[in-house]
């Protein structure tokens, strides 16, 4: 019976001290925040958005080497020797146009590991984080600043520079090959009139 | 596998499934429940549901680096401890030597994060138990430790912010100033837990005698973490086995009584976390005065990870227990094997054990309290 007694007491008592700290807290400030029309401003370093400098890219294809989940997608195409494409804002030559640079942020694990090889930090996290989509697709984005007709013009510029450059290497390595076969030839016809003599030497004519 | 149970079982008795998608299996966790009336007789908890495959990717990586968001990835409540583990690993493998610095700031990330975990481990607890408040004020701690590590790494579940002898980037700052202040305001804030959920009599009603995990149980499946020191037993990895610079700090290991029940029943795991918690924070403290205020957190990163051939095993202390790290290295650039041995996983292990013979409402206090978390059983 006592204890019955003290077993109600004690959970009497545990109950109100237990609603006593709810009472304070229903007094104290709020904590939440309505969304939509209120927001939690995001710190400067926050990683909720992957964007690119495309003007500094100087298409190094680090970045896309270091994603873990291949989510950067970059083409390059060597520029040819008549244009010159700059420099960065770091002082790096642009050797490269981007004729593709498209960052798939569905499949992007917000990980951060893109953003340190970069030799001129054009690869970084934004704090931007309202982009949902209806259509995945939508999700990819393009950073390449080119237009099609472009990329068209500068791959087949490029294509054309390659194959004089073909031409050229073969054009050099054919005459290279035809003077070698010269010489071949003058040292063979030396050595064939030598021959002869010696051999007659051999003889002992 | 159904039909195999209820074949073993009679006509008495009765399977139930509870989950993939109950609100109480923490995740996708199904268990088949077998019962007799309302007593459980047999429990099989069925996995998988969440499995993807990172050990198998970890091979396949070609860079130990890009492994460590993965870990982040398989207990996403304490990412921070996961990292830890592998990075621990790596550097051994390597021989590197880890700046002053970064282990401290190291140490107190860790133990923010074991701070945090516990949060949403006693707040789930006591959710799945009906007590709704205690989970809202935990989770607005929760929301300030989570602040410190946003503003320090960028993210805010999935940090990525170790890396092999460094780490990403440079804390802020006012860092310490941040850090400090949590841990002032957050001592008086398990004064009040303890008030409304801890000695609360309809709480302790429904977790005192139930679940109980006599130490010898414990040992037999391999336990650890709280699950272990709720049976009793002082081991911890932080203080048996140290790693990192834990060897330098003065804490305790707070172990179950039998306070209110019997040893090792799930109000003494659920108390040891409350204990550890102010544990982390006395840790913290001593990390934050000794942390050394110069020097580059980043200069030690090696350029290019290629650990000599051999393996190595590494156990660390996460907040669900012991986390141990088993890589294999052939020098390649990726692992040719990497093997987390999950705390989570053996822990369910242990459910069939302490569950028979008790009732179905009982079933949701065992599964919160030994604390699993699905995405590191299955991985």
């Amino acid at each position: 019976m006592l204890n019955a007694v003290k077993q109600s007491w004690l959970t009497f008592r545990s109950i109100f001290t237990g609603m006593g700290v709810t009472i304070r807290h229903f007094f104290g400030p709020s904590v939440t925040l309505q969304y939509p029309e209120e927001k939690m401003e995001l710190p400067a370093g926050a990683r909720a958005r992957l964007y690119v400098n495309i003007d500094d890219c100087i298409g190094c294809n680090l970045c896309a080497r270091a994603c873990p989940v291949n989510c950067i997608d970059i083409e390059t195409v060597l520029a040819t020797q008549d244009v010159d494409l700059g420099k960065t804002s770091t002082g790096n030559p642009k050797r490269f146009w981007l004729t593709r640079f498209d960052i798939d942020m569905a499949k992007c694990m917000y990980c951060d590991l893109c953003v340190y090889p970069c030799p001129t930090n054009c690869i970084y996290m934004v704090p931007e984080y309202e982009y949902s989509e209806f259509d995945r697709s939508n999700l990819v984005y393009h950073f390449s600043n080119l237009e099609p007709e472009m990329v068209a013009e500068v791959k087949e510029k490029a294509e054309q520079e390659a194959e004089q450059k073909k031409r050229e290497r073969e054009e050099m390595m054919r005459k290279k090959a035809e003077e070698k076969a010269k010489k071949e030839l003058e040292e063979k016809k030396k050595a064939d009139e030598e021959t002869p003599k010696n051999e007659k030497e051999n003889r002992g004519e | 596998m159904i039909e195999v149970i209820s074949k073993e079982t009679g006509n008495k008795e009765m399977v139930i499934n509870m989950g993939p998608q109950h609100p109480s299996t923490h995740g996708v966790l199904r268990l088949e429940l077998v019962l007799d009336g309302e007593i459980i007789t047999k429990v099989r908890p069925n996995i998988g549901y969440l499995h993807r495959c990172f050990e198998k990717y970890a091979e396949q990586m070609d860079d130990y680096a890009k492994v460590i968001p993965y870990t982040d990835r398989m207990d996403y409540v304490s990412a921070i401890n996961q990292e830890h583990g592998y990075v621990i690993a790596l550097e051994r493998m390597l021989e590197l030597e880890v700046p002053e610095r970064v282990e401290y700031i190291r140490v107190i990330m860790a133990e923010l994060q074991r701070i945090a975990s516990h949060l949403l481990g006693i707040g789930a607890f006591g959710l799945d138990l009906g007590a709704f408040s205690p989970f809202l004020y935990l989770f607005t701690e929760r929301e300030k430790i989570l602040d410190i590590f946003e503003r320090v790494t960028g993210a805010r579940l999935l940090y990525n912010y170790f890396a092999v002898a460094g780490l990403m980037r440079d804390v802020h700052p006012k860092f310490k100033a941040d850090t400090a202040e949590f841990v002032r305001t957050f001592r008086p804030k398990i004064k009040e837990l303890n008030d409304l959920l801890s000695y609360n009599k309809i709480f302790i009603q429904r977790t005192a005698n139930i679940g109980v995990l006599p130490e010898k149980v414990a040992f037999n499946y391999a336990a650890s973490g709280p699950v272990l020191r709720g049976s009793g037993v002082k081991w911890d990895l932080r203080k048996n086995d140290p790693y990192s610079i834990y060897d330098r700090f003065e804490f305790d290991i707070p172990v179950g009584t039998g306070e209110v029940g019997t040893l090792g029943d799930c109000w003494d795991r659920y108390i040891v976390r409350v204990k550890e918690m102010e544990q982390s924070l006395r840790i913290i403290e001593q990390a934050l005065d000794g942390m050394p205020d110069e020097g580059d957190v980043m200069e030690a990163i090696p350029k290019r990870i290629r650990p000599k051939e051999g393996e190595i095993y590494v156990r660390t202390e996460t907040p669900r227990g012991e986390l141990g790290y088993y890589i294999v290295s052939d020098k390649s650039a990726s692992p040719f094997r990497v093997k987390a041995r999950a705390p989570s996983f053996v822990h369910l292990s242990v459910l069939p054990a302490i569950s028979k013979g008790s009732l179905i409402a009982d079933m949701v206090a065992i599964v919160g309290s030994i604390d699993i978390v699905l995405g590191e059983v299955d991985r």
